[in-house]
């Protein structure tokens, strides 16, 4: 029984959208049939506009539901309305049943087509997606090993080697505080990803204090970079933007990591927060060596980051940490970008402020 | 010679329960460990120590039950330590009583700083020494005046409204402590005011323009994202 219930409901789903669709149509086929008969319009021209409304109306609806609703008001139309006589249904005009036909036809192959094609679009994107956490896999796993490589080469060579002098220790231990903050951050970023979710990424959002999250991200950063100087400014009035502040804040950790990471010499970060109709926007302009290359569009693919760099496997990969920035951009609904300045990087990205509808 | 504080330091991970020894007897304190709820709930009632280090993660129980059976009849200070990252998580353990919570992995100054909140507020019942003696509270250049219901930066009134200042002296009354949202506003505005924060973080960002320099750089005000919010403590 729940079986039966499920083919139907793949099968005849219904939703006000399609209803909306299917009535519309309907409606402009209608209107169009009677200012052609007004016009003085020859016998039989009716049904060819009504195969066309059924065929998009097969296409544009899902499931074979409203496909045949319209099969079998077109029909009746089409008897009522536009053959003679007019407004009377008789079913003994020849070519009825061949017209009703065509229409079922037409309507069937069309729903068909429309749920395979549904279906290969579906499977393509899943295909992409096992494309895309196999290319993060792969970029994590890389971020990983060469840290904890370190990690245990550190600490190794301390106790096996009494010899080594306090300086020498102290050094090595340093190295592995270093190697270890910084895989704290690539989990940081995974956990990230996970509190997207991999489904059309819902995210809770709530309005909060966009300066608030800002000056966490910085008081965090400074606390981890203290000789490099970090200025913010803010709006006089307070901006609430819907968001899920963890995760921002996550992505603005990011930015300012990579501004002082991968701008190599940067000395002073400036943040900035502004609204600009209807939006918020976030910058991090950093005074460093700007980002490599012209494209700035494959800077927040973890995947098309350029892996066989000069300075030997690139353990300090800014791709994770940007694809993750964009992800998490993207699921507030906002858009992110990078530029270079005369001197150093920008990176920016901007959050609606209004609220979307339910 | 002096008596050192005891920390119970509950924790199943030995390398992490260990390194948490380390430090904390380094700074002058005595540490006794526990690896299990059960262990850890005996003793607590046989050693009596000072103040609890709490994983939340433990192999018998949840750290939260602990936490919930010992605030049944003892204002111990507790500080959480978890893996458990989600502020819900940190929301949760702090309204049911924690004094603190550290998200692992954490650093040791982190942690001797929480420590040290924690043990200074037992020591003085609810809210500070200060306050119950002179009626103010300071913190750098800022002055909270409980009695004539003010705040003072510099030596100038900041002129905070009515809700601005009670938001105010409640972080004062337990500087150092993060406050959840929801016990703010419980507090102010009682417990049936609605669930939005919305009105809180507008008075906050009204606040900070008062008396921050940069709003965007408190010096006093801080923000736990997602938990709530803290007052700078005057070392």
């Amino acid at each position: 029984m729940r079986f039966v219930k499920l083919i139907a409901a793949k099968l005849f789903p219904i939703s006000r959208r399609d209803l909306f669709v299917t009535a519309g149509i309907l409606l402009c086929t209608i209107m169009v049939c009677s200012v052609v008969r007004r016009a003085g319009g020859i016998q039989g021209f009716a049904q060819p506009v009504f195969v066309l409304a059924v065929l998009l109306i097969s296409r544009f609806t899902t499931g074979y539901l409203y496909g045949l609703i319209s099969v079998v008001l077109s029909v009746v139309c089409v008897n009522l309305i536009f053959t003679y006589p007019y407004w009377a249904f008789n079913l003994t005009i020849a070519g009825y049943p061949l017209t009703f036909f065509v229409l079922l036809t037409v309507s069937i192959i069309t729903c068909s087509l429309t749920a395979q094609a549904k279906e290969q679009a579906r499977l393509l994107a899943e295909n992409e997606r096992e494309k895309m956490r196999a290319n993060l896999l792969r970029s994590v796993s890389h971020d990983i090993r060469t840290p904890l490589t370190s990690i245990v080469g550190s600490t190794s060579a301390i106790l096996e080697n009494p010899g080594l002098s306090e300086r020498e220790k102290r050094e090595l231990l340093e190295n592995t505080r270093e190697e270890a903050q910084w895989l704290i951050r690539v989990v940081e970023n995974l956990l990230s990803i996970t509190r997207i979710g991999d489904e059309q990424a819902r995210i809770t959002k709530e309005p909060e204090a966009a300066e608030e999250v800002l000056g966490e991200a910085v008081r965090k950063f400074r606390r981890r970079f203290p000789d490099i100087s970090v200025s913010i400014s803010i709006p006089d009035d307070l901006l609430l933007v819907p968001m899920d502040p963890i995760l921002i804040e996550q992505v603005l950790a990011n930015l300012l990591e990579n501004a002082a990471v991968h701008g190599k010499t940067t000395t002073a970060i400036h943040v900035s927060l502004q609204a600009e109709d209807g939006f918020a926007c976030f910058s991090v302009r950093d005074n460093g060596q700007g980002l490599p290359g012209k494209n700035t569009a494959g800077l927040f693919d973890a995947a098309a980051q350029p892996r066989a760099h000069a300075d030997g496997d690139g353990k300090r990969n800014m791709g994770l940490g940007l694809s993750v920035c964009r992800a998490i951009v993207r699921a507030h609904g906002g858009t992110i970008d990078a530029k270079n300045l005369s001197r150093g990087a920008e990176v920016y990205f901007r959050l609606p402020v209004c609220k979307e509808e339910l | 010679m002096q008596i050192r504080e005891k920390i119970l330091v509950v924790e199943d991970e030995k390398s992490i329960a260990q390194f948490i020894a380390a430090v904390l007897s380094e700074n002058g304190y005595e540490t006794v460990q526990a690896r299990s709820g059960a262990e850890a709930l005996s003793m607590i009632s046989s050693h009596c120590p000072d103040l609890v280090i709490l994983d939340l993660g433990l192999p018998d129980m949840d750290g939260l039950e602990i936490l919930r059976q010992l605030r049944g009849w003892s204002s111990l200070p507790v500080v959480v330590v978890s893996a458990r990252s989600h502020e819900r998580d940190k929301v949760t353990a702090l309204d049911a009583g924690a004094d603190d919570y550290l998200t692992k992995p954490f650093g040791t100054n982190e942690l001797l700083a929480r420590v040290r909140t924690a043990i200074r507020h037992t020591r003085t019942a609810s809210g500070n020494d200060e306050i119950a003696q002179k009626g103010t509270y300071t913190v750098g250049e800022l002055v909270i005046d409980y009695n004539k219901h003010q705040a003072l930066v510099r030596g100038e009134n900041v002129k905070l409204t009515l809700s601005e200042f009670r938001i105010v002296a409640l972080l004062g009354k337990y500087a150092g402590k993060v406050l959840t949202y929801d016990f703010i506003i419980k507090e102010l505005w009682g417990p049936r005011a609605g669930g939005s924060n919305q009105i809180l973080r507008v008075n906050m960002a009204n606040i900070r323009r008062k008396i921050e320099k940069n709003p965007a750089e408190p010096e006093y005000l801080f923000t736990e994202v997602g938990v709530g919010y803290r007052l700078a403590e005057g070392e």
